[in-house]
């Protein structure tokens, strides 16, 4: 699970690391995501373990055109930028939430029989679900793969230096707007992974992004701003924190532990354990 | 001022929106305005969409003129009224006490509803009712559950239908009639969400196990909506009690079975506390999983059998939702009519005489479309003659097993 928040959290930590803009739409994205997921499979029967990149190519579209159409112009605000971008994603957000209620209808659904769905192997007594391992496998994957991607290809690099002075970038004559939509496009797409997964074992419905936004924000802000690699290692504590806090205290307080391992990092270290900014 | 075509169109206009201020002094209502209160939208929308079909269905029953032996569905409207139209305004509350509270205020001061039903969730239940209590409008609880509800000695609180200790009271007399049936039920697992639904439901079943001999190997408490639930199972499969008795809405019912699945774990027998049990969505979901689940109810439609309203009113409702009433909708149904037939004994749209009519209501169950004895409140608002029935799935369907006078069918334990 933990893997999992850290794939996701990943996502939300290269938008906001490469442009300081909190994407409030996260949760949402998700949910579009784990959709695609189930019409592809309800539709033409494409079992989620294979329409995983297809999802993944799917949001890479859709995150790429929304910086086009929204974002792009939410940063070109004269006055009070953060607020614009805010209410901007934030309202994206409850767009997406309606249109997926009115035409989804607010129905749970789920992926009845999949090739990894209820499967499960036993070590040593440990159950452990597939569909969470491969997720965990999946998470690993697409972060060695990112990290390949942002430290050794020209594109990858081009992100970086627009993400450290957009200014100077321009002058080389790099396309900021162009960096700026493949970044939120590649975001995106890690969103599509964490959904293509999600979808195999977790319910969906229009809301169903609220469930994971405030943990993603809590492993990004805990990680550390602006760090990729922050985010992910974040994903991984509150995962292991949310286990073992429910081991010893009651179910119930279980996410008391990680905004408790939260707070604390803040209070020590407010720019989060693997912060740049 | 120029007299032009504007503005005398404007006048015109000005002064027909006067008129109907003026007429009140001639007292004749024209339509009783009644708030509804469901989640519209957010993790339960599915609950509140299906509601709103539950209580247009309801709305039609009254204002058009049927042949049920149902009150209020014969003749136009409402009869004591001069025969006036229910309308019905629907309010979101998003499964947020708070924004219940909010939205029972603007139904009461601007949309000057005459009465309230709601909620689904009884937390916020809780908060409407308080609303209603102040502004001295009645509020109808149609589907919340939990016993503490009508213990705060509110005046204008009603709930016709059965509460989470008359549920659980069933469940624990069908446990004692298997076990006079030579089967083995010793332990129980509790599994409860954290909201009063839950916390209610599972303080019911201490309380009734502790009674009649019951063990309890394990109480868990989980947080409603969780990501995930993967600890909880593990306890749960650890216990691998005799009976796991679960109180959770859909989402988290899903993810419970779901989990069990991934973790290797079924259990023995599961007797769950309605909610997200008597969820289409969860049977669609899961239902392959778990055949043989027993959950509570109120309603069940084997009862067409003996009154055939019973399926004519779930045809009317299937046309209009494209599901079956289920234990939830058959309740905010009734809800609906048992409100409607008091207004229209009251012959006034005063919260004071909807009161005291309420009060007095006395509606034998076979004009209903439930399993219930009567409608007739006591002091505290509760009806305690709504008799709860026991089904369980079985081929995709839910059949009635018990108590024996309504059942259909024996129960099939253990689980298969």
């Amino acid at each position: 699970m933990g893997l999992l928040y850290g794939l996701l959290a990943v996502g939300l930590a290269l938008i906001f690391g490469l442009m300081d803009v909190t994407n409030f739409a996260h949760g949402e994205f998700l949910m579009l995501a784990m959709y695609l997921t189930f019409f592809l499979f309800m539709f033409w029967a494409v079992d989620p373990l294979l329409s995983i990149p297809l999802v993944a190519a799917g949001m890479f579209v859709f995150g790429a055109v929304i910086y086009l159409v929204i974002i792009r112009f939410a940063m070109r605000a004269k006055a009070n930028i953060g607020m614009v971008q805010i209410f901007a994603t934030f309202g994206l957000a409850i767009l997406m939430r309606g249109l997926a209620q009115f035409f989804f209808t607010p129905d749970y659904r789920s992926i009845p029989a999949s090739l990894l769905g209820g499967k499960t192997i036993s070590i040593f007594g440990v159950f452990l679900p597939v569909p969470q391992l491969v997720g965990a496998l999946i998470s690993i994957a697409a972060f060695g793969a990112l990290y390949f991607f942002m430290k050794k290809t020209d594109f990858g690099r081009a992100l970086e230096a627009t993400r450290e002075d957009a200014g100077a970038v321009a002058l080389v004559g790099i396309d900021k707007n162009k960096v700026f939509a493949l970044g939120w496009g590649l975001g995106s797409a890690l969103i599509g992974l964490a959904g293509g997964v999600m979808a195999i074992f977790f319910y969906i419905y229009p809301d169903v992004g609220a469930s994971f936004a405030l943990i993603a924000y809590v492993t990004v802000a805990l990680g550390g701003f602006g760090s990729v690699f922050g985010a992910f290692a974040g994903g991984i504590i509150v995962g292991l924190v949310e286990a073992t806090t429910a081991m010893i205290l009651p179910p119930s307080l279980k996410s008391v532990g990680i905004y408790a391992v939260y707070l604390l990092v803040v209070f020590v270290r407010p720019r989060g354990l693997f912060g740049s900014i | 001022m120029t007299i032009s075509r504007r503005n005398v169109l404007l006048g015109g206009a000005a002064s027909a929106a006067l008129l109907p201020l003026a007429k009140p002094a001639r007292a004749q209502v024209k339509e009783v305005v009644i708030g509804v209160i469901y989640p519209l939208s957010g993790a339960s929308a599915q609950i509140g969409v299906d509601a709103q079909k539950a209580f247009e269905t309801a709305a039609d029953i009254i204002n058009k003129d049927y042949d049920f032996a149902l009150p209020m569905a014969k003749g136009e409207g409402f009869t004591g009224l001069g025969g006036a139209k229910v309308r019905l305004v629907f309010a979101d509350h998003q499964a947020d006490p708070q924004k219940g509270r909010a939205e029972a205020e603007r139904l009461i001061t601007q949309e000057k509803v005459s009465a309230i039903v709601g909620t689904y969730q009884s937390a916020v239940a809780v908060t409407v009712s308080q609303i209603c209590e102040r502004y001295q409008i009645p509020f109808l609880s149609a589907d919340n559950s939990s016993p503490s509800l009508h213990r705060r000695g509110l005046k204008y609180y009603f709930r016709a239908a059965p509460h989470d200790e008359m549920f659980s009271t069933a469940m624990f007399d069908f446990f004692d009639a298997l076990k006079k049936k030579g089967q083995k039920i010793e332990t129980l697992a509790l599994f409860h969400e954290d909201t009063i639904f839950g916390t209610d439901s599972a303080n019911a079943q201490l309380k009734l196990a502790a009674d009649r001999g019951y063990k309890i190997v394990a109480d868990i408490k989980y947080r409603a909506n969780s990501p995930s639930l993967t600890a909880e199972v593990q306890q749960l499969k650890a216990a691998n009690a005799d009976v796991l008795m679960p109180s959770s809405y859909t989402t988290d019912g899903i993810l419970l079975i779901k989990t069990m699945g991934e973790l290797g774990y079924k259990a023995k027998n599961i007797v769950a506390q309605d909610a997200g049990f008597s969820e289409k969505a969860l049977y669609d979901a899961v239902g392959d999983k778990i055949p043989g689940v027993i959950s509570r109810g109120s309603f069940s439609l084997d009862l067409a059998a003996k009154r055939p309203m019973v399926g004519k009113i779930n045809d009317m409702f299937k046309e209009k939702s494209g599901k079956d009433f289920n234990d939830y909708s058959s309740r905010q149904f009734m809800g609906l009519i048992v409100m409607a037939d008091a207004i229209n004994r009251a012959k006034s749209t005063d919260g004071e005489k909807i009161r005291e009519a309420l009060v007095a209501t006395d509606m034998p169950g076979e004009s209903t479309i439930m399993p219930w004895a009567k409608v007739k409140f006591d002091e505290m608002g509760q009806n305690n003659n709504a008799d709860p029935v026991l089904l369980q799935y079985n081929g995709g369907k839910f059949v009635t097993i018990f108590p024996p006078q309504a059942a259909v069918a024996d129960a099939i334990w253990p689980m298969p």
